[in-house]
């Protein structure tokens, strides 16, 4: 490297900011080269001044300064949301609580037996409906064709369904 | 500074605690960047006060293995250039970025090496009066790349800016900086 090195180059090179090529090239031509060394030199005190300097002018920190952020810090009052959000845990709470009981209550199988389904027999309903078609008088069957027999009040769908084929055999006969 | 303050959170053991060990670590140094920054105690002390309110409001974001001097400088830095922009300028008396000298590029200087006479002694005025008349950018520039002896890309963060920005700030405000202690000099 035959040209001089600029003054940039050289601020970062004392700074250690150059590339590894960049910077072994600067420092190699700084060996040979008496006016970048003195301008290397120059930057280097620079630096070395500036330090200097302000190590001379340290300063400790003002005790009343910490005093002051410690007292910033315990006089504060909470933010309005830190103090809404305390004045709303009760409102919040207690519908939440309740909540959580009633879900426990009737998630778990302790909590109370469910009624067993009413089943059905399809086939009654079937049977029914053919009886309903075949009556000659062309009226809906103001006869139950299910008769309660039972003592629960339930349909018995036994003789509810042989009493419907019986009539209807009967009607076409 | 004149900046309103916010209210603060009643500390917790751990927050406190933290609050505390920052203080007594960091505060000296941290009131010395402040000063470097604003040239002016009374600023400074606001500046270091404001900087720690916010290191204990947001005490949970630092990361642990990470450099605490490197952040509460960066909050001291934002902080700063807020207060700059609010006060608009009457705060220093700026030179403008723009208006800074241009780069000597392959020639030199013509100063003979004022420097040296600082280096021997009466360093500490000239220089303290020749930073100040540097933009704050470029003030901040040299405090951390020559004073605290940061990388570049570690200035980039603190300031929040690129790596290529942190080089032309600072070849400007040295460039400057000979200049005026060049002029200086003359004018014994």
């Amino acid at each position: 490297m035959n040209e001089h090195l600029t003054t940039n180059t050289l601020i970062d090179y004392v700074h250690g900011e150059l590339p590894s090529a960049e910077d072994a090239l600067a420092h190699t031509h700084l060996q040979s080269c008496t006016e970048c060394r003195s301008e290397f030199e120059r930057e280097t005190r620079l630096s070395e001044a500036l330090r200097f300097a302000a190590a001379e002018d340290e300063r400790e920190l003002p005790s009343m300064v910490k005093a002051e952020i410690w007292q910033a810090v315990r006089a504060a009052r909470p933010s309005p949301y830190a103090r809404f959000a305390t004045w709303l845990q009760p409102l919040v709470a207690v519908p939440a609580a309740a909540i959580l009981v009633a879900v426990v209550y009737f998630a778990s199988p302790l909590g109370h037996q469910a009624p067993a389904p009413l089943t059905v027999d399809a086939s009654y309903y079937l049977e029914q409906h053919a009886a309903e078609q075949m009556n000659p008088l062309g009226e809906r069957n103001v006869t139950p064709a299910v008769l309660e027999t039972s003592d629960t009040g339930r349909p018995d769908p036994s003789v509810g369904s042989r009493t419907a084929v019986a009539a209807a055999v009967d009607a076409v006969e | 500074m004149g900046v309103p303050r916010r209210p603060v959170e009643p500390p917790s053991a751990e927050q406190a605690a933290f609050l505390e060990r920052a203080i007594q670590e960091y505060g000296k140094a941290t009131y010395n960047f402040a000063y470097r920054l604003t040239q002016n105690d009374a600023d400074a002390r606001d500046l270091t006060q404001d900087a720690f309110i916010r290191v204990y409001r947001a005490w949970r974001s630092f990361q642990p293995g990470t450099s605490f001097l490197s952040w509460i400088y960066r909050i001291v830095t934002n902080l700063y250039r807020d207060e700059l922009r609010r006060r608009k300028g009457r705060f220093h008396e700026e030179i403008p970025e723009d208006n800074a000298p241009q780069e000597f590029g392959g020639q030199r200087p013509l100063a003979v090496t004022p420097i040296e006479d600082y280096v021997e002694g009466q360093l500490s005025e000239p220089l303290s009066q020749a930073l100040h008349l540097l933009s704050p950018e470029q003030r901040q520039v040299v405090i951390l790349a020559d004073i605290e002896e940061y990388s570049y890309q570690e200035i980039a963060d603190i300031m929040g800016c690129s790596i290529g920005t942190v080089r032309s700030r600072l070849h400007r405000a040295r460039a400057l900086l000979r200049r005026l202690i060049q002029r200086t000099q003359q004018q014994r």
